[in-house]
């Protein structure tokens, strides 16, 4: 009973040190937004909370595509089709009367008025509810458009959850590709440009929702954290876990693989979804180019970064990817070749130092392996020759860096899967136990003794017969202890 | 009505017959074991029965109703559970997610009441877990305490094929299939598995049909000893007639002559 106690204040420790914990971040969040705020008054600010919204929003996506790739233990790689079908559908029901009457008039349209027509106000409209239908209540019919938009998405998770029972690994994988791209081409088709305006796309999706407040984007991210997390430790979670496992011990022990995997992609493409709701609202508008492959790459990249089936590791693998897209455009810029020259030097060093810094650790020898000469020597030229560069023209030339950010992301991730394969934050959750280095996994020393006189058989022999031994074990081991 | 009744199962891997036309019955109640060379099918036999492979011809019933075609799944919900020759616990949950997970099928709340824990789930979690502990304690304390919370990774090999039998049981099956339960143990492991597959049965209700090598568990605990060779059924009885049995003698020496051959002590070319 004492031990409950002791559970039951620490349950309470954690939940209040959880809270006290967000307070605290939130707080050094809005102190990093005064200072933004006061260096850059327009950009800065905007710049920043523009961050902290895409990190929500693709937080949504990710944490949902942790559900089948690290609960579930299915490559799925097609999440940004989910986030389209759920962005064109929100940004359908909520685009502006002016939006449609400018779409209805321009003549290149391929959407009738019937399509245009279906908006969340006008359901509010025919419902007689008036007072819904203004600009103050513009949330209540963005969160109905979102909940219809993730709705729609989750039956298309449906539709591609059933590969998934037929087939396994890289097989699957392929599939939900190929439907994330099957989505993202049959939207411009004929079929569906009535609902979609083809390859146009619209413009005219109210951005209030997402950009100028960060309350829904943040709201609707803790409710997915919510309930991944929920599902992940109930019952449910652990059969997910099981099929990840092993498919076979799973069934075996009485899972219902198809109903459990179908789930998994039922809920993660409803999430999807909604990030695809936000994700409109953020850009203001609907188009194709929205919704590439390159989503679900930065998704991937957080898992891996973060931990794969970690929710608190995708957060922080996120936030990763969100602060080099959004930080990451000094990379981007035009520097002389020179100034390139040194960059890469400074970086050949950094990686020698890394290589000499994790054979020490690891005690490796030698210590100082070949490839640190190579990239030492290789450093060493690059910095002369920046240096020396002002007397030649050649190195006077400015060269941009396009896609430098896509490439340091894919460097990160090369270099993490590497040297620490499970991902930043591993397989396991932040907890505050960890902190403070509670394990329940780990023996008192009594129950160490104990284990000790259990598994050696010397130990036992001597301590007791071989007969009393069986008694133990029988059944009657109150009197040993 | 017997509790698990196959007749005239036949399966065949290609132009192989691994189980020819076997005729088997287990009562409620008894440990029979089924004992065989290697590759004589009995792990296929089990197979057949949890329907990882559907018989090419014959029945399998269970409590007098036909299991042939329905998924492995299907045959837990209706009572019957296994172990693995070949472990296959699920090695990155803990020893105590092992134990809960095969109740899953047992679980009528909708995932949705999972998620905002309901009294209701809280009750069935709660149980699960009063399940799962009374299942590990059929091995004393070696699974206990702190042993809950340990991934199946760091547990001995002992360890794990008692986590596996466990397993079985949590699932709530009445027919239990072992597959070779005392693989890797040593003796003294041996001898305690052999009380506890015994107080299985005697104390949990548990019918048991169990694959053996080692003999003299199978002479102590078996009501029944049936033998398979090249997936025929060449005897079946009381432990002493088995074995006393010339064509089973016969199965037996012809394997054992194979093994003095294969085993040479000395690695042939190797400098002393
Ligand atoms: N899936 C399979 N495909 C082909 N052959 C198989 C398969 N499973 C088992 N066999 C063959 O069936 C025979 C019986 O195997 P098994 O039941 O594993 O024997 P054991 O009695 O040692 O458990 C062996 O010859 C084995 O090679
Ligand atoms: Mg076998």
């Amino acid at each position: 009973m004492a031990a409950d106690v002791g559970v039951k204040n620490k349950d309470a420790r954690n939940t209040l040190l959880g809270f006290l914990g967000i307070a605290a971040l939130v707080l050094v969040l809005l102190f990093v937004q005064s200072l933004a705020t006061a260096e850059d008054p327009l950009r800065g600010v905007a710049k920043f909370n523009g961050a902290l919204t895409l990190f929500a929003i693709w937080g949504i996506a990710a944490v949902s595509l942790n559900l089948i790739n690290g609960t579930l233990g299915i490559l799925s790689l097609g999440h940004h089709g989910f986030m389209l079908i759920g962005g064109y559908a929100t940004g359908l029901l909520i685009l502006s009367e002016d939006a449609r009457n400018r779409i209805l008039v321009s003549g290149r349209s391929t959407m009738t008025e019937r399509t245009l027509g279906l908006s969340v106000h006008s359901w509010f409209e025919s419902l007689g509810l008036d007072a819904l239908t203004t600009d103050d209540t513009l949330w209540l019919r963005y969160l109905v458009a979102i909940v219809v938009g993730g709705l729609v998405a989750a039956f298309a998770g449906l539709i591609v959850g059933i590969p998934s029972l037929r087939l396994r690994g890289d097989y699957l994988a392929i599939v939900t590709f190929g439907f994330g791209e099957i989505i993202r081409l049959s939207a411009s088709t004929r079929l569906f440009a009535p609902l979609t305006n083809g390859a146009l796309g619209f413009p005219g999706v109210p951005q209030r929702f997402a950009s100028d407040q960060l309350l829904w984007p943040f709201g609707l991210l803790a409710l997915t954290v919510f309930v991944m997390a929920k599902l992940k430790y109930s019952s449910y979670g652990r059969a997910m876990e099981a099929i990840r496992e092993d498919e076979i011990a799973a069934e075996a022990m009485g899972i219902n693989l198809a109903y459990h995997k179908v789930l998994g992609f039922v809920i993660a493409a409803f999430f999807a979804g909604v990030a695809g709701g936000l994700w409109v609202s953020w850009l203001g508008g609907v188009r194709l180019d929205f919704f590439l492959f390159q989503l679900t790459f930065f998704f991937l990249v957080a898992i891996s970064v973060g931990g794969t089936g970690s929710i608190t590791g995708v957060l922080l693998g996120t936030a990763l990817v969100v602060f080099i897209r959004q930080y990451g455009d000094p990379l981007e810029q035009s520097y002389a070749v020179s100034t390139w020259a040194q960059l890469v030097g400074v970086v050949f060093l950094i990686a020698a130092g890394a290589v000499i810094v994790y054979r020490s650790a690891r005690r490796v020898r030698p210590r100082v392996h070949p490839v640190v000469y190579l990239l030492g020597t290789a450093a060493l030229v690059a910095i002369l020759l920046g240096l020396v560069a002002p007397s030649f023209d050649f190195w006077q030339e400015t060269f941009r860096g396009f896609g430098m950010r896509a490439i340091f992301l894919s460097v990160l991730l090369i270099v993490i899967m590497i040297f620490r394969p499970s991902g930043i934050v591993g397989r396991s959750e932040f907890s505050w136990a960890w902190v403070f280095g509670e394990r329940r996994d780990q023996p008192t020393e009594e129950e160490r003794a104990q284990d000790a006189w259990l598994t050696n058989p010397e130990l036992q022999r001597r301590l007791a017969g071989d007969e009393e031994n069986l008694h133990s074990i029988d059944g009657d081991s109150k009197g040993e202890s | 009505m017997a509790m698990l009744e196959i007749e005239g199962v036949n399966k065949a891997f290609g132009g192989l017959q691994a189980i020819t036309s076997l005729d088997l019955r287990v009562e409620k109640g008894e440990i029979v074991s089924v004992i065989g060379p290697n590759g004589a099918g009995k792990t296929t036999l089990f197979n057949l029965i949890t329907g990882v492979y559907r018989p090419d011809s014959g029945n399998i019933q269970f409590q007098g109703r036909s299991i042939v075609g329905k998924k492995p799944n299907q045959i837990v919900d209706l009572g019957v559970a296994r172990t693995f020759q070949n472990l296959r616990l699920f090695t990155n949950l803990t020893v105590l997610d092992n134990v809960l997970i095969p109740q899953h099928h047992k679980l009528n709340s909708t995932w949705f009441s999972a998620v905002l824990k309901t009294p209701a789930y809280r009750r069935k979690e709660q149980e699960m877990r009063e399940f799962a502990l009374e299942k590990l304690s059929f091995f004393g304390p070696r699974l206990m305490s702190f042993r809950l919370y340990q991934p199946v990774y760091v547990l001995s090999y002992a360890n794990r094929r008692r986590t596996e039998i466990a397993r079985a049981m949590a699932t709530g099956a009445k027919l239990l299939l072992l597959d070779e339960p005392s693989a890797g143990m040593n003796p003294k492991e041996t001898t305690e598995i052999t009380q506890i597959i015994r107080r299985m049965r005697d104390e949990g209700g548990y019918t048991i049909l169990l694959v053996e090598h080692k003999m003299n568990l199978v002479g102590e605990i078996s009501d029944r000893v049936v033998v398979l060779d090249y997936g025929e059924k060449i005897a079946e009885g009381a432990y002493q007639q088995v074995v006393n049995d010339p064509k089973v003698i016969e199965a037996y020496l012809g394997k054992r002559v194979d093994d003095d051959e294969g085993a040479s002590p000395e690695e042939p070319g190797l400098p002393r």
